[in-house]
């Protein structure tokens, strides 16, 4: 199973506010949720995108002048677990 | 296993630990409960003279050390810290004088309702105002700023603290107070709490659960995954209850366990804890959790909540079972109003910074 998916972080909750109404302004999927497990340990707030759309919201960001953090590409890979990476070390 | 499952099975671990702890000695509905235990680690520290509420308990060093050993095995330990430690301090005194005058902290105000107490309905209610209120800050763009990395050596000072507060426990020197009467001398059998509480503090990092962030998630994003944990922690509670504990099962809001029956203040206290916790991004067991994989502004939280428990019985502000005293009335709205001024305040600052930046920009321009 290797499914892959994108997100996005950012450092204040107001900005994936901000980035949320701008996306679906302009008809993009977009969807808020906790950071996810794998990129970090704390239980901020990032959104969910397709990744087909990534130079797409990079121009309309930087267009708008709208912040985010970063852009992950993630791999839903479920034998992945921190023990196996840890053994593998 | 699906996410939300595994969330409601990790939140199961917190839930059991909590009623097991309680059949074995814990005071009442009190298996698990972060804001008493900091006030009884300071009351043993002497740093307040309530000789019923003295004891290091184990549990807190126990999440300490299994939060600290797990994350660092996967790598999530992190010496990080600078974002405002000073308001987070106060924060966390605030968050602290709340929780006394309700008697608990959300973790048990979910155990005192898995065990019929409805006066934990009534604080629930006030919880998820506080946190209606503080997301509305959120919005506006409320932040305590960026952390950053930190000599490595400041991750491991709460560990560290924990490792002495074990030697205090062990050694028993004459400057540890140790209850003798009261809820403070009522305690599980100290392998078991430690042993319990690294096992709430492993299922606590690696899931994230956190009360305040799974209400919070849902008013602000409508997502359920946090709180799918919090359901967990009160359904195993109340399984357990009913297999350890069903002889002191009472469903009602008098003669609870170390609660009272004033509404108001009940609501009041808890929605300044939801308010604080917002504000700081996380409850008090989720802020213990933070300590204790290197986050040095939870860190700071902590002492918040420890110099803050020491001062609400040294004031006379902490509640009992026989009520709320009129200084503890006084302490929460005033506590109400100052953290309100100060998320205020932070939002202010915050759109004063991007309009200089707006025009900053246009100016280069």
């Amino acid at each position: 199973m290797n499914e892959k998916y994108c997100v996005v972080t950012f450092e204040t909750v107001q900005q994936s506010l901000v980035f949320e109404k701008h996306l679906q302004q302009n008809e993009l999927t977009v969807k808020l949720m906790p950071v996810p497990r794998q990129l970090s340990s704390s239980c901020g707030t990032a959104a969910y995108v397709d990744c087909k759309d990534k130079e797409r919201i990079k121009s309309l960001c930087s267009e708008s002048n709208i912040i985010f953090d970063e852009f992950f590409e993630l791999s839903q890979d479920k034998k992945n677990s921190w023990f196996l990476n840890h053994l593998k070390k | 296993m699906n996410s939300k499952k595994k969330m409601f099975m990790y939140g199961g671990v917190i839930g059991l630990a909590a009623a097991i702890l309680m059949r074995f000695g814990n005071p009442g509905n009190m298996g698990m409960c972060i804001a008493c235990f900091w006030r009884d680690i300071a009351g043993a520290l002497g740093l307040h003279k309530a000789a019923v509420v003295q004891y290091i308990r184990p549990e807190i060093i126990g999440i300490v050390f299994g939060t600290f050993f797990i994350s660092y095995l996967t790598g999530d330990f992190k010496a990080r810290g600078g974002s405002s430690p000073l308001i987070r301090f106060i924060l966390g005194f605030f968050l602290m004088i709340g929780a006394l005058v309700f008697l608990g902290c959300p973790l048990r105000m979910i155990i005192r309702l898995a065990n019929g107490d409805l006066n934990a309905l009534v604080a629930l209610a006030g919880y998820v105002a506080g946190i209606f209120v503080g997301v509305q800050f959120l919005k506006k763009g409320y932040t305590l700023g960026k952390n950053y990395e930190q000599a490595k050596i400041a991750g491991f000072l709460v560990p560290i603290f924990a490792l002495v507060l074990l030697i205090f426990l062990v050694v028993k020197p004459a400057f540890i107070l140790f209850s003798t009467e009261g809820p403070g001398s009522m305690a599980a059998p100290v392998i078991l709490s430690l042993v319990l509480g690294a096992v709430v503090g492993i299922a606590l990092q690696r899931s994230r659960i956190c009360t305040a962030g799974g209400i919070r998630d849902m008013i602000l994003i409508k997502d359920n995954h946090f709180l799918w944990g919090i359901l967990g922690i009160f359904a195993f509670t109340l399984i357990g209850n009913l297999v350890l504990n069903f002889g002191k099962i009472n469903i009602g809001f008098v003669d609870q366990p170390i609660g009272h029956t004033d509404f108001l203040f009940n609501f009041l206290g808890m929605a300044l804890v939801g308010l604080c916790s917002v504000l700081l991004g996380g409850c008090p067991i989720r802020q213990t959790v933070l300590a204790s994989q290197g986050d040095t502004d939870a860190g700071i939280t902590v002492i918040g909540l420890i110099i803050g428990a020491a001062f609400a019985h040294n004031f006379g502000l902490a509640a009992s079972g026989s009520g709320v005293p009129t200084n503890g009335k006084i302490a929460v709205l005033i506590g109400i109003v100052f953290v309100l001024i100060i998320a205020y305040s932070i939002v202010a600052d915050q759109k004063n910074k991007s309009a200089k930046k707006s025009k900053g920009v246009s100016a280069n321009v």
